[in-house]
């Protein structure tokens, strides 16, 4: 398998959101993001080197921080530029005024962030280039051929401009001279109209008429010789003027090509600059710690938050409960509904993709390893436009696809697996499966609401604390949030080592009761049990 | 002509046709010859491509864009000409049907090829950016895209030419209703009204007059209502439309020569003035007719 996670198991951990979080805004930062693949099991060194460079930018000023990322993004990307100019090909001024940008926010982040404090080992700045552009920079770093580029160029451009000025005055005298045979103020340049019925005696020679009706004629200037030699000599002037442009832009593209090796560099160097930078961003905003990478399959971590689900409780006015979790091979979690059993796999799900990703994990503290693939089973392990299979089928599908792909270092959540079929059946797949991963050495947490589905000895069984007390109705219409928030209050969300054997927390009476249930149904279930 | 606009105070000028080949770009070349001879900065770009030798459908020549020392433009990278050099003052974010467009200075005279963005969203962005330090930014414009200017700020001119309709009496016509769709008055915010939500459309109007509709009928912008000519003359005259963001029309200008027909110059122009109300200028003729001697 290629991917560490497939899309599905990814949008059930929260990477798009996570990728999002740290997505670049450049250019370069974009390509870079293009280069990059997630660390996996055997990458371990590469990822505490990775981790260490975040932690140390983390460590930067938010302000800094800022302003270098700011700068990163400013950079235009050249990298079609420097291929035409390393293949001998002359470049424009578009292109030299972007080289420009290029150099000015290369020379900026050099004063500005001193960069080989993140680890940046290439060097940025690049003074014989931006020496060589400079006669073209002016003061709104605007860029121009300027005269200064070659001593020939300003002569030729003050000989084209005068022998224009000598054209302009050829054809301001024929025009004048027609404007005052035909009695209007001026002549424009291209076809003009003359009204017959104000002109007087024969048309002068300089006039060409390119079409007549009884009413009018329709014109253009007929050059006399004078302003015919005015025209030719001002054609050859700005044909001198061209080709010594083109040898300005020739000699700068040489220069641009020798440079285009170690720019290509600085750019790679920038955009990987930027991805880091992000993720420094990410670990203040969110407060995250740098992750010890364990080497073998058992992980650790306290105070952890899932941060998509923790932004949306907080959108409603909710806090998120951070969980704590110990695991060596295989864990059960149960709970009852709303307690948090999706939530605890998703944030251990959550934490090894930022692992993978060298992001800073949202915890106090975690000692994490990395896995070779992270696989989501269960609710939410198929796309949801696979119509063709029920859901127990769309899961089985999926963990047979899972136990093909024969990963020796896995990470396995299992949400509910086989929950649509009939309970008996369902819990001896799931004991199964559980029993199948622990031979594989796998790391594996599952949630279920069913009882005695851990082996004696071999699995850790973790139960969500539950309701601390029935969550009153208060007899009013209900007021959904308000009951949630009432949910929320009453749930202790802990996740606690709890005997094999134990039966999970049954409480969903009661939550359906908090939900507003009609309540002699309520009460009906309530005899039932 | 340029008078007008600078008594009005509008920033820019955009030029829009009743059609292809109205005589656009000869306005707007003889607009940035006066300003050039007046000294006056200012800037051009366009909704489309223009001042390329030969048209790129029809491959019929079309008039240049030649521009002097100071002026400012807005183009597609690819169309900066080699020689003579522009100074490149900016790359844009916005794109054109030719990739990205930059924001040049004219450092030496000569011709030049403008191009624009597609949506009206980004040719705002474009005209001020281009207008950022007072320069009067021309724009050769497209009817659907005049939404992109300032509420009542802006200037436009409409241009018709003998290219635009198979004789003068329909020319007459598109252009009377193209000006009167461009003025359509502000909405009246104490009056009761239809708000219609996208574009008015010409049957939805007739619907309204077959039910002798009283109230005010008002779309976001002259750009809103979908139909044009003698159908928009006829409704209008039944219907009270009114518009939320309400557009300068401050001149016309006549095109009377066209390749494969012509209208008589000075006869045409005065009816397009007696028609709009406008005056309207013919920039082959040097001549201007206003509505009132009309």
């Amino acid at each position: 398998m290629n991917a560490l996670w497939t899309e599905a198991c990814g949008e059930a951990i929260g990477v798009p959101w996570l990728l999002a979080a740290i997505a670049p805004n450049g250019a370069l930062g974009r390509r870079a993001r293009e280069r990059e693949r997630p660390f996996r099991h055997g990458d371990e060194s590469e990822a505490r080197a990775a981790l260490g460079r975040v932690a140390k930018a983390a460590a930067a000023a938010p302000e800094r921080l800022a302003s270098l990322r700011a700068t990163i993004a400013a950079a235009p990307e050249v990298g079609a530029t420097l291929v035409r100019a390393r293949v001998g090909g002359v470049l424009g001024d578009v292109d030299f005024f972007e080289l420009g940008r290029l150099l000015d926010a290369l020379a900026e982040i050099v004063t500005l962030a001193a960069p080989e404090a993140f680890g940046a080992a290439v060097p940025l700045d690049h003074p014989a280039l931006r020496a060589a552009l400079a006669p073209g920079r002016t003061a709104s770093r605007a860029f121009y051929l300027d005269d200064a580029f070659d001593p020939e160029l300003a002569a030729a451009r003050a000989e084209a401009a005068a022998r224009q000025a000598v054209y302009d005055t050829a054809r301001s005298r024929l025009a004048e001279r027609i404007a005052r045979f035909a009695g209007t103020e001026n002549v424009r340049d291209g076809e003009f109209v003359l009204m017959r019925d104000r002109l007087e005696g024969p048309l002068p020679p300089e006039l060409r008429v390119l079409r007549e009706t009884p009413a009018y004629l329709l014109c253009e200037l007929s050059l006399d010789e004078p302003a015919l030699a005015a025209l030719g000599s001002r054609d050859a002037a700005a044909a001198r003027v061209a080709e010594l442009e083109e040898r300005v832009r020739a000699r700068l593209s040489r220069e641009v090509a020798s440079a285009a090796a170690a720019l290509e560099l600085a750019c790679d160097t920038l955009g990987e600059l930027e991805l880091l930078v992000a993720r420094a961003q990410f670990a203040q905003r969110h407060a995250c710690a740098i992750p010890e990478i364990a080497d073998d399959a058992s992980l650790a971590f306290s105070g952890a938050r899932y941060l998509p689900l923790a932004q949306a409780l907080e959108e409603h006015g909710r806090r998120y409960a951070p969980i704590s979790l110990e695991l060596a091979g295989i864990g059960v979690v149960t709970g009852p509904n709303m307690g948090g059993k999706t939530a605890a796999l998703r944030t251990l799900g959550f934490l090894a993709a930022c692992a993978a990703l060298g992001v800073p994990v949202p915890a106090d503290s975690a000692r994490l390893p990395l896995f070779d693939e992270i696989a989501w089973l269960g609710i939410g392990a198929a796309p949801e436009d696979d119509a063709l299979l029920s859901s127990f089928g769309a899961e089985v599908v999926a963990l047979r696809t899972f136990l093909g792909h024969g990963a020796a270092r896995p990470l396995v959540l299992i949400d509910e697996f086989a929950r649509t079929t009939s309970p008996r059946e369902g819990r001896a797949l799931l004991v199964a499966l559980l029993e199948r991963l622990q031979e594989r050495g796998a790391l594996a947490l599952a949630a279920t609401h069913l009882a005695h589905v851990t082996p004696k000895g071999a699995v850790s069984h973790f139960a969500i604390g539950g309701l601390r007390e029935l969550p009153s109705r208060d007899g009013a219409p209900l007021d959904l949030e308000a009951a949630l928030r009432r949910i929320a209050a009453a749930m202790d969300y802990r996740l606690r080592r709890v005997d094999e054997d134990a039966l999970p927390p049954a409480d969903a009476i009661a939550l359906a009761d908090a939900l507003g249930l009609d309540e002699q149904l309520i009460a009906r279930a309530k005899e039932e049990m | 002509m340029l008078a007008r606009a600078r008594s009005s105070g509008a920033p820019s000028i955009a030029v829009v046709g009743t059609s292809k080949n109205a005589g656009k770009t000869v306005v707007i070349a003889a607009l940035a010859h006066a300003l050039a001879r007046a000294g006056e900065p200012f800037a051009v770009c366009s909704i489309g491509r223009d001042g390329e030798a030969a048209d790129a459908l029809d491959s019929a020549p079309k008039p240049r864009l030649f521009l002097r020392p100071g002026a400012t433009l807005a183009t597609a990278a690819v169309l900066v000409p080699r020689s003579p050099a522009l100074e490149i003052v900016a790359v844009t974010g916005e794109r054109s049907a030719l990739g990205p467009i930059v924001l040049a200075r004219v450092r030496a005279a000569g011709n030049v090829e403008i191009a624009g963005p597609p949506s009206a969203a980004a040719l705002r962005r474009i005209v001020r950016a281009l207008g950022a330090d007072g320069r009067l930014v021309l724009v050769d414009g497209a009817v659907d895209r005049v939404a992109a200017l300032r509420d009542g700020e802006d200037a436009v001119v409409v241009a018709v030419g003998a290219a635009s309709a198979q004789t003068a009496e329909r020319a007459l016509d598109d252009v009377e209703a193209l000006v009167a769709r461009l003025r359509l008055p502000r909405a009246d915010s104490g009056a009761d009204a239809v708000r219609i939500e996208g574009a008015l459309t010409a049957s939805a109007a007739a619907a309204f007059a077959r039910t002798g509709e009283r109230r005010q009928i008002v779309v976001a912008d002259p750009t809103h209502v979908a139909f044009g000519g003698r159908t928009f003359l006829e409704l209008a005259a039944r219907l009270d439309l009114r518009c939320e963001r309400t557009l300068r029309v401050i001149a016309c200008t006549v095109a009377p020569l066209g390749a494969e027909r012509s209208f008589e110059p000075r006869a045409f122009a005065r009816a397009v003035a007696a028609r709009t109300k406008l005056p309207a200028y013919d920039v082959f003729a040097g001549s201007v007719e206003e509505p009132a001697a009309a």
